[in-house]
């Protein structure tokens, strides 16, 4: 049984419809990149298997229970976690409140060994645990949204654009961890602007365009498909 | 060749971090300390206009210490106040009406308790703080029963802003004219006529026993707050849903049951912000509906939505408003209140802690 299967999916905000009987899949353990250009959609089809825009039609199902229409703090404890793209911390907050708050749904006593684990894959976030996040830099607020979604210990983990407005070097870390926290079992479905590098680490890829799924397949395969790195790689 | 266009684009932002000398003073005049200062420069004004009338020094500092009782009194409302901003982003005009409501609970609870002997020096017995503890939650269960009703329906249908403030100034009314079914327009006293001399403190300061329990009470309650905003769960929740609302839902916070807890929280302060508003003057139909002009003037100086700033902010007014009262009616109050509020906004309307560039 796939973990999570999206089947006709269509859906959109007021008079507008994004997404067209789009179609997706992850297996466990897989690292899926979802690409594609600006408008595609993308980021819609995150927060519509999230709840957060609700789909007009089509099934979302997680684990073979249906989950499309749901609200978001209903779809977290089905064990699913998702890191938005801007405001993905709350930055009043300090750092540890943050991770707090990612375990809002857990026993208060299961919180402390919860942040050591964070705080192992982050060591960075410990030293600066009682600081608001909204004065740490963009590297580090992307390790504060990302520990925060890993609190629940999720089966799928669902990352918008996980390295936008990021430097390089620190866009070849955020790619490491996803990769080392990919190797702890965890799936990962990510939106990524850096399109050949999410592709050279993913199982699987699929492209977007105009809200519709256009090809998918093996994320080496992708590489190699000439029309994909024509239209969607920049040649 | 893409090194041109880059330093095309860095010249726009060299030339804004050159500040010119204008934007330099604006930017002065915008800066916490100055607006310190202007509220600094009112009191002293205030201060010298009391010496030159004759006031003595005895006299003002009494004032002031009343100001701060007072203070504590606007600041138990305006917690509720910032609070449910900070999480539902609109003024709520009602809430004036939850302070009256507050008061007059108490009331009606103590005439069901059996009356104790007076704790002197205080005027009241037992029974007034039990009514008090009885009437918080009951004007917390209120308030959220509101919400149920009114903003959650609106909340539904993504109402616009504006809408829900003038529901809240709609319910402002609906509440006040219970006020006025239940319990008549006259005024009431918690204790006619049982007296409450002052009591002479150093430097000569007088106030009553009823006043320094005020205070002790605001006290508590206010470290009731911050405790419940900073260590409990429930009160970071709070902080997150003010902070990011569609975030807070993501990390599995229901949001819904959070705001349920803002409402009782602020509904449970403003009844002992009223119910201490009651014990220090009258009982009054209206009483919550004078205060929230003050209440909307510390929230405003402190920050929308920041609960701290907003206790700042109504220790300000209390005690520039009872300062005032030692050469003007006391009925020019309000005017005080409101003249801070226009210099806040005119100067920093981000107020006093709010983040920079609202």
């Amino acid at each position: 049984m796939p973990l999570l299967e999206a089947e006709g999916l269509t859906a959109g905000y007021g008079d507008s419809e994004i997404l067209h009987d789009v179609h997706l899949r992850v297996d466990e353990g897989e690292i899926v990149a979802l690409i594609g250009p600006n408008g595609a959609g993308k980021s819609t089809l995150m927060k519509a298997i999230f709840g957060l825009v609700t789909p007009r039609h089509g099934s979302i199902r997680f684990r073979g229970k249906e989950i499309a229409g749901h609200t978001p703090y209903n779809i977290v404890k089905e064990g699913l976690c998702y890191v938005p793209q801007v405001a993905n911390v709350f930055t009043q907050l300090t750092a540890e409140e943050n991770l707090d708050m990612g375990g809002y749904l857990l026993d208060e006593s299961a919180l402390p060994e919860r942040k050591e684990r964070v705080y192992a894959l982050f060591p960075k976030l410990r030293e600066r645990r009682h600081q608001r996040v909204g004065k740490m830099s963009g590297g580090e607020r992307q390790m504060v949204a990302i520990g925060s979604a890993l609190m629940l210990d999720p089966a799928l983990l669902l990352l918008d654009e996980p390295s936008a407005g990021l430097s390089p070097k620190l866009v070849d870390e955020i790619f490491a961890n996803i990769e080392h926290i990919n190797a702890t079992g965890l799936a990962i479905l990510m939106v990524e602007q850096n399109a050949r590098k999410a592709l050279a680490m993913a199982t699987r890829g699929y492209v977007l365009a105009s809200g519709q799924n256009r090809v998918d397949g093996p994320g080496q395969a992708l590489l190699d498909d000439p029309e994909v790195g024509r239209l969607y790689l920049g040649g | 060749m893409a090194t041109p266009t880059h330093e095309e684009r860095e010249t726009p932002t060299a030339v804004t971090r050159t500040a010119r000398p204008g934007e330099r003073a604006r930017a002065l005049v915008q800066s916490r300390a100055f607006l310190l200062l202007a509220i600094a420069v009112v009191l002293a004004v205030l201060v010298v206009i009391a010496q030159v009338r004759g006031v003595g020094a005895e006299r003002l500092l009494s004032l002031a210490a009343w100001g701060v009782m007072l203070g504590g009194i606007i600041g138990l409302g305006s917690i509720g106040l910032t609070l449910v901003y900070g999480v539902l982003k609109f003024p709520n005009f009602s809430h004036g009406a939850l302070v009256t409501l507050g008061a007059y609970f108490t009331f009606t609870i103590i005439a069901w308790l059996p009356q104790g002997e007076p704790l002197t020096p205080l005027s009241f017995g037992w029974e007034f703080p039990v009514a008090l503890l009885i009437a918080m939650p009951l004007v917390g269960v209120v308030a959220m029963a509101v919400d149920r009703v009114v903003y959650r329906r609106l909340r539904r249908q993504n109402a616009h802003l504006v809408l829900f403030a003038m529901a809240s100034l709609a319910m402002a009314f609906f509440l006040r004219s219970l006020i006025y079914i239940a319990w008549g327009p006259d005024f009431h006293f918690y204790y006619p006529g049982r007296p409450n001399p002052a009591l002479t403190l150093p430097f000569n300061i007088r106030v009553r026993a009823d006043q320094l329990f005020i205070l002790a009470l605001a006290l508590v309650l206010m470290l009731g707050v911050y405790a419940l905003l900073e260590r409990t769960r429930i009160g970071k929740a709070m902080r997150a849903t003010a902070d990011n609302p569609e975030l807070a839902q993501v990390r599995g916070i229901n949001t819904e049951r959070v705001i349920a807890w803002t409402w009782i929280i602020g509904g449970a302060l403003a009844a002992a912000g009223g119910t201490m508003y009651g014990l220090s003057s009258q009982l009054r139909p209206e009483m919550g509906f004078w205060l929230l002009l003050p209440m909307f003037a510390a929230t405003i100086m402190g920050g929308i939505g920041n609960p701290y700033g907003a206790l700042a902010g109504a220790l300000i007014i209390g005690v520039t408003h009872q300062v005032t009262t030692a050469f003007l009616s006391p009925t020019y109050g309000p005017a005080v209140a409101f003249v801070l509020m226009v210099i806040v906004l005119l100067v920093r309307p981000q107020g006093l802690f709010g983040r920079s560039g609202g």
